[in-house]
């Protein structure tokens, strides 16, 4: 099947049911996209699929034909981070790191649907990305100045 | 299921022959068999399986009959808000996906159906309510989506068509307690339900949804 992946267009031949995190770590190399628990409990592996944050391990490839995705390694560059990556990387957000990619990642879709949001929506969006090292204090100071970059450009 | 595809067919096309074919005549069943039938169809749906996601206006889908107890709201501080898909907060689609070959439903995971995932109309409203209430509501077409008592079957026999959230409840896979009975006993109480007048329980016209 054809899908773009970080605006590049790559082909796959892997079984209907294997889920896309698979299909970015084992069969792309795309390794920044994390695996946690495999059951959409945990955030980890939250990619963008046509416009969207979604647990890529409950995603099948079945639905991937023609699909645009964007993976953590996609939405910006060291040079020109995404403003939600820079916002992460001045406030220091990541302890160990593991579930960053995912935080980022729905961060991202959220100020996309809302420039401006309150902790209280803050909260309501990213409360399924679970982060054990408990980062969240500077999760939610990292999405408030991340809003700001994005309404001052 | 199809016999009552069937069944329709025959009525548009040739009322004539509703008595050759399974549903019911209005009025042939009695009030108690009604009552009786009732009786099932709100087991079904006070179940959690049909309840969960069929909430009052918190907007909060629960996790009751997964082995945590009663009245659990589900887990990550999910509320689906006034859109009833969590648009306004984290949509529903981020875990449940719409599947063709559904419904997929692994222990733990987010199930997965034909339909989109999302909260009943909140005027649906079953979780925390009484067997009289959720009578008046299924048997007035004013909240129950415009549907009369042939429609009402009609709606659940699509459903189990395609593999939808009715047939889910039906077959949830491990770890979820199943709605009681078939989806096609379910199916059959409706149609007799509905041939006796959609009697509901407590004295004879008593409108028990409070506003």
């Amino acid at each position: 099947m054809q899908l773009t992946v970080n605006g590049v267009t790559r082909e796959v031949e892997v079984p209907e049911e294997m889920p896309l995190l698979w299909v970015l770590r084992d069969v792309l190399g795309l390794t920044g996209t994390k695996y946690g628990c495999g059951i959409a409990q945990c955030g980890a592996c939250t990619v963008h699929l046509n416009g969207q944050a979604v647990r890529s391990c409950q995603v099948r490839a079945a639905e991937l034909e023609g699909a645009d995705v964007v993976t953590i390694e996609g939405l910006g560059t060291p040079e020109a981070p995404h403003p939600v990556q820079a916002a992460w990387i001045e406030a220091q957000v990541a302890q160990c790191g593991y579930c960053q990619s995912g935080q980022i990642m729905q961060a991202a879709d959220l100020l996309a649907l809302n420039p401006d949001p309150t902790d209280d929506q803050i909260d309501a969006a990213m409360g399924g990305n679970l982060c054990r090292c408990g980062t969240y204090p500077r999760i939610r100071a990292a999405i408030r100045d991340a809003a700001g970059r994005m309404r001052g450009a | 299921m199809r016999r009552l595809a069937l069944a329709c067919l025959l009525l548009l096309a040739a009322p004539a022959l509703a008595q050759d074919v399974v549903l019911p005549e209005a009025g042939s069943v009695s009030r108690e068999e009604g009552l009786a039938a009732f009786d099932r169809i709100h087991a079904v749906v006070s179940s959690p399986r049909c309840a969960n996601c069929h909430v009052g206006p918190d907007n909060i889908p629960r996790w009751d009959g997964l082995g945590l107890g009663e009245d659990v709201p589900h887990g990550m501080n999910v509320t689906a808000g006034d859109s009833r898909i969590g648009v306004e907060t984290l949509l529903c689609s981020t875990c449940h996906r719409t599947v063709e070959d559904g419904p997929i439903a692994e222990r733990g995971a987010p199930p997965h159906v034909t339909t989109d995932w999302r909260l009943a109309p909140v005027e649906m409203q079953w979780h925390g309510r009484t067997a009289e209430e959720i009578c008046a509501q299924l048997s007035d077409p004013d909240t129950n989506g415009g549907r009369d008592w042939i429609e009402l079957a009609e709606h659940l026999d699509e459903d189990g068509g395609h593999g939808g959230f009715i047939a889910f409840g039906f077959d949830p896979g491990p770890g979820r307690a199943p709605a009681p009975g078939t989806l096609q006993e379910h199916i059959d109480d409706m149609l007799t339900w509905g041939a006796a007048g959609q009697p509901c329980p407590g004295p004879v016209g008593a409108v028990a949804v409070e506003e």
